[in-house]
């Protein structure tokens, strides 16, 4: 694979033998024990922000090779469910661990972004992803900037296709984003740019304005 | 958690007690519907080329009507494909494409998977998928006792695998009586040629009714 795809993948956070695990993953599926390759990358994209914002690039490769390989799909399986798993808990996840479960939430939102079935989005995902969303709009999460951050940017990337999906829990998230900016304490300058940008954002049909690059992302100059 | 529907969704998904067993029947309806969509195509073409021909002059009609009537209903249609799936995940089945690419088939000697938009009924569509995975069977891994599979002999039903031995041992002895489907070619292909027709006449095969059956259609 050489260095391209180290960097491709993000796998230089992993030591040499797991290194050495994905890659046949990656090549040769039907030689690895799969569940495990899911759970390591599981359990990666917990610990690592880096990793988890790609880590559906290297999940998608694995699937495609093991369907090539084997007709199968057993390490989508073991994703999939280890991922419900997590799902499941994530209350309790946010509590143990706020990055973790930022993290999480990174994952999976690329999980959605990437794998697809016969081109269309997994159906299975789209409201467990909306739950997480739903989450990070709750008022204790509004008051922390990294929630904030961590819903804007996956607002940025799935957004549109989400609505599309179903549009709405979008209404009814952005309700809530609404009033969290308007009505809510606590919330940090930063957070309420944040607010506003994506509020503007999906106003303008998931697309940046110039008014709007010009506003949030160029330098003031008078 | 455990079943929701969206609303711009295609419905309620069926049984989702895990989202790996809900990808999958997404990706087996998807995968129906693309299949179901290039069928009809066919079918179409497939009635331009008659209609081409008859305007000719040529009789050609095996059917007396152009318009057949398929299995739509989504439940019946991936019950089926599950069915047919079962049997195409198998050795045998491996090393039967291997062997035989559709090309070179010869229909009633090679097995020929049922098709799942056809009209049948429960029974009928049951016996067929039966039949085909016994078919199928002829190219099973060879066993320890070295058998050679191209050898068609008297089939040993201890080593078969069989959803009901029951009924297979029946389908077998009544026919290995019948000597006009049994010399030469084996009993449990023959059974495969009631596809060109389109109607499956069981009785002809089966001295007695089978009993694991319901007759419901």
């Amino acid at each position: 694979m050489g260095e391209t795809g180290k960097e491709e993948y993000k796998i230089q956070s992993f030591d040499a033998e797991t290194q050495k695990l994905l890659k046949t993953a990656l090549k040769d599926p039907s030689n690895v024990d799969l569940e495990k390759v899911a759970n390591i990358i599981v359990d990666q994209s917990l610990k690592d922000c880096v990793f988890s914002k790609e880590a559906g690039r290297i999940c998608y490769t694995i699937i495609q090779a093991e369907s090539k390989q084997v007709g199968q799909s057993i390490f989508r399986r073991s994703l999939l469910n280890r991922l419900q798993q997590e799902y499941k808990d994530r209350e309790e996840l946010r509590t143990r661990s706020l990055q973790a479960w930022i993290c999480y939430v990174t994952f999976i939102c690329n999980i959605f972004d990437y794998l697809r079935v016969n081109n269309m989005p997994m159906m299975a995902l789209v409201n467990p992803v909306y739950d997480c969303l739903f989450r990070l709009a709750q008022p204790d999460s509004l008051r922390k900037e990294e929630e904030v951050d961590c819903l804007v940017l996956q607002l940025h990337r799935i957004g549109e296709q989400l609505e599309k999906m179903n549009s709405q829990r979008m209404d009814e998230l952005f309700s809530l984003l609404r009033d969290g900016f308007l009505l809510q304490e606590g919330l940090s300058s930063l957070s309420q740019l944040l607010l506003l940008e994506i509020i503007e954002f999906r106003a303008a049909d998931w697309k940046m304005t110039d008014a709007a690059q010009k506003y949030y992302y160029s330098e003031v100059t008078d | 958690m455990c079943s929701f529907t969206t609303p711009e969704g295609p419905g309620p998904l069926s049984r989702c007690s895990d989202w790996g067993t809900a990808v999958e029947e997404d990706e087996m309806r998807t995968n129906v519907n693309k299949e179901m969509a290039r069928y009809r195509r066919k079918l179409l073409i497939n009635e331009f080329a008659r209609e081409r021909k008859s305007s000719s002059g040529s009789s050609d009609s095996k059917e007396s009507t152009v318009t057949v009537e398929l299995e739509t209903d989504e439940v019946v249609l991936m019950r089926r494909q599950k069915q047919i799936n079962y049997g195409k995940n198998t050795i045998a089945y491996d090393r039967y494409i291997k062997e035989v690419p559709r090309c070179h088939r010869i229909p009633g000697v090679h097995p020929r998977t049922p098709n799942k938009f056809k009209k049948y009924s429960r029974r009928s569509w049951d016996q067929q998928i039966k039949l085909w995975k016994v078919a199928l069977h002829s190219w099973d891994p060879p066993a320890e006792e070295g058998c050679d599979l191209q050898d068609i002999r008297p089939v040993d039903l201890g080593e078969m695998e069989t959803e009901s031995v029951g009924s297979n041992s029946e389908s077998q002895t009544s026919c290995q009586d019948n000597d006009d489907t049994c010399s030469g070619t084996p009993t449990k292909v023959r059974h495969v040629d009631y596809q060109a027709g389109g109607e499956f006449d069981l009785e002809v095969c089966l001295s007695e009714p089978l009993k694991d059956f319901d007759t419901v259609s």
